[in-house]
C-alpha cells in the first residue's frame, strides 16, 4: 500500500503541492445477525480507499477515493488541490510534523484471524439462546448480532510522517423484548474483545434479558428531586455526550460549556476522567491517531478539577501547544477531527449494594432514551426519557418508565457523590465507567 | 467507468455465480457516488472535502436468510469475490439461474435537476455559505457562532436481480444547513434550520441561503429570553414542518415491515384497527417530486409510491422492502433503502407525514387556554416495541390565554405513539416538509418529515422549571 501512498505524494509534488498527507485504509469485516436460532443475515465486506489533504498558503483541501487506479489517483490529488483553493486560510493550519515514536500499543489479536463463519454463527446463536432461556417473560430477541473487523491503516506525508498498523476487534450484542400483562419492556447488552475467546455470549444474552425483565410492571413515578444512580450504560451515554465539550475544537469555537474553566472545580471531588488511547483493552487504542501523532493518556478531570482538553494538530497550534493524539478519522473519506479515544471514568469505588442501601429515596437509572438528542452539549442542558427502578428505604423496589431526567451537565457533574465498584467497558464510544451516583436530580413524572 | 454502461454480461454472470449453490433471489447493486461538502465555522470556510466512492454489493436471499457481500472494487475480481462469499454461505435451495436483463432507466423528469451541481464552480458554493454566515451574524449582536454547511451528492446506481430487473437511477441531492449559537452572559442557546431536495443547484439561491441562516439565528436569539420549561401533562401544539419528526419517530418506525415481522411494533396485527383520532390520515411518499427523501426507484429497483398508512384514524398500510413483502405475501412499497452499497437494504421511510386539515394555526393556539407550543424539535428517539418516545424541543413557548407568551428551554416531550395519535384533536392546513437524515441499524438515509400545525390534547412535558 505504501507504493500507492508514495505515488500520490509524487503526483501532488508534480502539481506544485508541497505539503501533502495521504491516509489509506483496507479492511475486511463480518456481520452476522441471528433470529429465532437461524442466521438472518450474514455480511462479508472488503473495504479500501484513501484520502488526501493538501495544505497550501494556510488553507486545506481534502479529497478521497475508493478507486485506486492511476487515473483515480490523479483525480483525487487534483480535487484536493481545488478544494484547498476555496478554503479560507488560517495561520494555524499546517501539515502535521512527525511527533515521535508511535505508542507501544498492539490492538491486534492473531486469534481473531482464525475465526470461521461457523464459529461466529455459533457464538451469535448462543447469545440469543442465553437470552431466551434467561426468563420465561422474554418474548423475543429482536436483534442478536455478532460483528468483527480487521483493518490496516497507512499514513505518509511530505513532512516525513510515515506509519501503519493493523487493528481488529469483535463484539456481540443482544436487544431483548420482554412482555408481561401486555406491557413490553426492552433491554440490551454487549460483549466486546479482540478474539472470540474474550467474548462472553451467555452473560451478554442473560444480562440483556435481565435488563428488560426487571422493568416489567413499570409505571410512572411522581415528580421529585432525588439522588439517582446511573448504571454504567447510562453513565457512558452521558460521558459520551459531554466529552464533545472537552475537545479543544469546541472550546476554541465557543461551543464548550467547559471553556475558561481549566483549573476550576467542575465535578464532585471524587471524579477522575481520563482519555487514554494506549490502554491494552481499550477498543479505540492505537499507536497513532489519524494525523500520525502518537496516542497517549490525557487527564481531563482530576479530583473534580478540570485539567485540560483534547487537541489535534490544528487546535494544538492555535493554543500554542502540541496535539494530544486526538485527531481521529472515522474512515479514509473523513477529515481528522478532535475526538476522544477511550474515556475512563474512575474514583474511589463503593460497593453498589452499599450505595443502594444508603439511599432513603432515589432512582436507579438503567435506560435513558434521547441522550444524544435530548442533551445539548453546547448549553449543557439536558432532558431525557428514562427507565429504571425506584430505591426506597435502601432497597430497590418498583420499576418506573416514561419519566424524564432533566438538568444541566455542570450541576450534574458537581453533584457526583459516589462511584460504584462495577466499572465496565461500554462500546459505542469506548468508555470505561462504573455506576455514578448524583444528588438532587429533577425527575419528571406524574 | 460509467455505471449506466456497465457490462451486463458481468452482472448476469455475477447473479448466476451467487445462485450456483442455492438461494432463491440474487441481486447486484452497483454504485458510483460523488460528493462535495463545504463547511463554514468561525467565519471561515474551513473544511472543503469531496470525493468519489464506487463499489458493488451482491445479495442472496434463501428463504428468510440474507447473505450480503460487497467490495470497493468494480472490477470482475471484486464482483466474483462477492458472489463467491454469498454462495459459500448458502446451505439450501435451487441451482443457478440464467436471467435476461433488460435495462430500465429512471425518468429524469421525475425529480428534475435543472442545474447539475457539478457544473457549478466550487467558488459559487463557497459564496453561498459565506452569505449564510453574513446573514446569521446580521440577525443580532448576540450571535456568537455560526456554522453553515453546503452539500451535494450525485449517486448513480445500477440494480440487477434474478427476476430480470435491470434498473438505472441517477440521483442528485443538494442541501444547505445553518446552525447558530447565541450567547448572553452564561446563557447559551442554539438554532438550526435546513433546506434540501432531490434537485440541483437551482434549489439554493443566495436569498434562500440567507433566509435559512437568518431563521436559524432567530431561533437561537429568541431562546436567550427563555425560561426553564414547566413539568407536567398539558395540551401541546406542534408547529408545521419540524413537528413531523414526532410522527416519523413515534409512529413511522413502527410501520416499517421489519419491526412488524418481529412483533417489535405496537402496530403489528393492528391492520384496519383504529390507531389514531378520526381526523388523522397519514402517508409515506417516496415519489414526492424533488423531495429530499424521494427517488424514482428504491434501492432494490422497486418504483417509489405514495402509500396511505393511516386513513381517518385506521391503520391501512405498512412500509415494505422486497424481503418483508415476500414474507408477508404483500407487494413491495418502494421502501427498500440502503445508505450505500455497504449496507443491506431494509424497510425505511421516505417522506412521511400527517395530512393537513382545515383549521388555521392561529385558531388552534387561540383555542388553547394553557399549553405548550413546540415550534421546532431537536430530534428524538423511540422504542418501536413499546411506542414510547422522547423528543427534545429546540424552540418552545408557553401558551397562555390562547396566545404564545414566554419562550421555554430544556423541554422534552415524552409519550407513546398510539396515545399521542389518538389525542390529536385539531389539524391546520399549513402543511410543510423538513429534511433530515434518519438513522436505523447504523444506516443513515435522507428523509422528509412533515405535517401541518396540530394539537395533542394532552402530553407529558419534561422540563427543569
Amino acid at each position: 500500500m505504501f507504493d500507492i501512498l508514495d505515488a500520490v505524494l509524487e503526483r501532488a509534488r508534480a502539481k506544485g503541492a508541497s505539503a501533502v498527507e495521504v491516509f489509506a485504509e483496507r479492511s475486511t469485516s463480518r456481520r452476522i445477525k441471528v433470529y429465532r436460532q437461524e442466521v438472518e443475515q450474514l455480511t462479508a465486506a472488503q473495504r479500501r480507499g484513501l484520502g488526501v489533504r493538501v495544505f497550501a498558503g494556510g488553507a486545506v483541501g481534502h479529497a478521497y477515493t475508493s478507486d485506486l487506479s492511476d487515473g483515480a489517483l490523479d483525480a483525487v490529488v487534483q480535487r484536493a488541490v481545488d478544494h484547498a483553493a476555496v478554503s479560507d486560510p488560517d495561520e494555524f493550519v499546517a501539515l502535521p510534523e512527525p511527533a515521535g515514536a508511535p505508542a507501544d500499543v498492539h490492538p491486534f489479536d492473531e486469534r481473531l484471524t482464525l475465526a470461521t463463519d461457523e464459529r461466529r454463527i455459533e457464538l451469535a446463536l448462543s447469545v440469543e439462546a442465553a437470552a431466551l432461556a434467561a426468563d420465561p417473560r422474554v418474548k423475543t430477541v429482536e436483534d442478536t448480532m455478532y460483528a468483527d473487523g480487521d483493518g490496516e491503516v497507512f499514513i505518509a506525508s511530505s513532512a516525513g510522517v510515515r506509519g501503519s498498523y493493523r487493528a481488529n476487534q469483535c463484539y456481540a450484542f443482544a436487544y431483548v423484548l420482554a412482555e408481561e400483562d401486555g406491557q413490553v419492556e426492552t433491554g440490551y447488552s454487549y460483549t466486546v474483545g479482540r478474539a472470540l475467546e474474550e467474548l462472553d455470549p451467555a452473560a451478554c444474552g442473560r444480562e440483556a434479558a435481565e435488563r428488560a425483565c426487571r422493568l416489567l410492571g413499570a409505571r410512572k413515578c411522581p415528580s421529585m428531586k432525588a439522588p439517582v444512580v446511573l448504571d454504567p450504560f447510562v453513565s457512558a451515554a452521558f460521558f459520551g455526550v459531554l466529552s464533545a465539550a472537552l475537545t479543544a475544537d469546541a472550546v476554541q469555537k465557543g461551543r464548550s460549556l467547559f471553556a475558561g474553566r481549566e483549573g476550576r472545580q467542575v465535578a464532585g471531588e471524587i471524579l477522575e476522567l481520563v482519555d487514554d488511547g494506549t490502554l491494552p483493552d481499550g477498543l479505540d487504542s492505537a499507536p497513532f491517531d489519524g494525523e500520525g501523532t502518537p496516542c497517549r493518556r490525557t487527564p481531563l478531570i482530576s479530583g473534580g478539577v478540570l485539567q485540560g482538553f483534547l487537541y489535534d494538530t490544528y487546535t494544538g497550534r492555535k493554543a500554542g501547544r502540541g496535539s494530544t493524539g486526538n485527531g481521529l478519522r472515522g474512515s479514509y473519506s473523513g477529515l481528522p477531527g478532535v475526538h476522544p479515544t477511550n474515556l475512563v471514568v474512575s474514583g474511589r469505588a463503593t460497593p453498589l449494594a452499599d450505595i443502594v442501601a444508603g439511599l432513603e429515596r432515589g432512582l436507579l437509572v438503567t435506560d435513558a432514551v434521547g441522550v444524544h438528542s435530548g442533551a445539548n452539549p453546547i448549553s449543557g442542558e439536558f432532558s431525557v426519557g428514562i427507565s429504571g427502578v425506584l430505591i426506597e428505604g435502601g432497597k430497590l423496589t418498583t420499576p418506573v418508565h416514561e419519566v424524564t431526567l432533566a438538568g444541566d451537565i455542570i450541576s450534574m457533574l458537581t453533584n457526583v457523590r459516589a462511584l460504584g465498584d462495577d466499572a465496565r467497558w461500554v462500546p459505542g464510544g469506548s468508555i470505561l465507567t462504573p455506576s455514578v451516583v448524583i444528588d438532587g436530580m429533577a425527575i419528571g413524572g406524574t | 467507468m460509467d455505471v449506466a454502461a456497465f457490462d451486463v454480461g458481468l452482472l448476469q454472470a455475477t447473479i448466476a455465480r451467487a445462485l450456483r449453490r442455492g438461494g432463491d433471489f440474487a441481486e447486484v447493486f452497483v454504485e458510483d457516488r460523488d460528493s462535495l461538502g463545504l463547511r463554514l465555522e468561525d467565519g471561515r470556510v474551513e473544511q472543503t472535502s469531496g470525493g468519489r466512492e464506487v463499489g458493488a454489493a451482491v445479495r442472496l436471499l434463501s428463504g428468510e436468510h440474507t447473505y450480503y457481500a460487497y467490495s470497493d472494487a468494480l472490477d470482475e475480481a471484486g464482483m466474483t469475490a462477492a458472489a463467491d462469499a454469498v454462495a459459500a454461505a448458502v446451505r439450501v435451495g435451487g441451482g443457478s439461474a440464467v436471467v435476461d436483463l433488460g435495462l430500465v432507466r429512471s425518468d429524469p423528469g421525475r425529480h428534475a435537476v435543472i442545474v447539475p451541481p457539478e457544473t457549478v464552480a466550487i467558488v459559487r458554493k463557497a459564496q453561498l455559505v459565506r452569505a449564510g454566515d453574513e446573514a446569521a451574524r446580521a440577525a443580532g449582536a448576540e450571535v456568537a457562532q455560526v456554522i453553515v454547511g453546503y452539500g451535494d451528492t450525485r449517486q448513480k446506481v445500477l440494480i440487477a436481480n434474478s427476476l430480470g430487473d435491470l434498473m438505472y437511477d441517477d440521483r442528485t441531492r443538494t442541501r444547505f444547513t445553518a446552525h447558530v449559537v447565541a450567547r448572553r452572559g452564561d446563557v447559551i442557546q442554539t438554532g438550526h434550520e435546513t433546506v434540501g431536495g432531490s434537485a440541483g443547484f437551482e434549489l439554493l439561491g443566495e436569498s434562500t441561503a440567507r433566509a435559512v441562516a437568518t431563521t436559524a439565528a432567530q431561533k437561537a436569539l429568541v431562546m436567550l429570553d427563555s425560561r426553564p420549561a414547566p413539568v407536567g401533562a398539558m395540551p401541546v401544539v406542534m408547529a408545521n414542518g419540524f413537528g413531523g419528526t414526532l410522527f416519523h419517530e413515534a409512529c413511522g418506525h413502527g410501520l416499517e415491515a421489519d419491526a412488524i415481522a418481529k412483533g417489535a411494533s405496537i402496530y403489528a396485527g393492528k391492520m384496519g384497527e383504529v390507531v389514531a383520532a378520526p381526523i388523522v390520515s397519514a402517508f409515506d411518499d417516496g415519489a414526492l417530486p424533488n423531495g429530499w427523501g424521494s427517488q424514482a426507484f428504491d434501492d432494490e429497483g422497486v418504483p417509489t409510491q405514495k402509500t396511505l398508512v393511516i386513513e381517518d384514524g385506521r391503520l391501512t398500510g405498512y412500509l415494505y422492502d422486497r424481503l418483508r413483502a415476500r414474507e408477508a405475501g404483500a407487494a413491495p412499497t418502494g421502501n427498500g433503502r440502503r445508505q450505500s452499497f455497504r449496507h443491506v437494504p431494509i424497510p425505511r421511510m421516505t417522506t412521511t407525514y400527517i395530512a393537513p386539515g382545515n383549521a388555521s394555526a392561529d385558531d388552534i393556539i387561540a383555542a388553547t387556554p394553557r399549553g405548550f407550543y413546540a415550534k421546532s424539535l431537536a430530534g428524538g428517539q423511540v422504542e418501536p416495541a413499546s411506542g414510547n418516545f422522547v423528543f427534545g424541543v429546540a424552540e418552545g413557548y408557553l401558551i397562555e390565554n390562547g396566545r404564545l407568551t414566554t419562550p421555554l428551554r430544556g423541554a422534552t416531550l415524552v409519550g407513546n405513539g398510539i396515545d399521542i395519535l389518538m389525542r390529536i384533536d385539531m389539524i391546520a392546513a399549513d402543511f410543510d416538509v423538513k429534511t433530515g437524515v434518519c438513522g436505523k441499524d447504523g444506516q443513515g438515509v435522507p428523509v422528509g418529515t412533515g405535517q401541518a400545525t396540530l394539537r395533542i390534547a394532552e402530553m407529558t412535558v419534561g422540563g427543569t422549571g
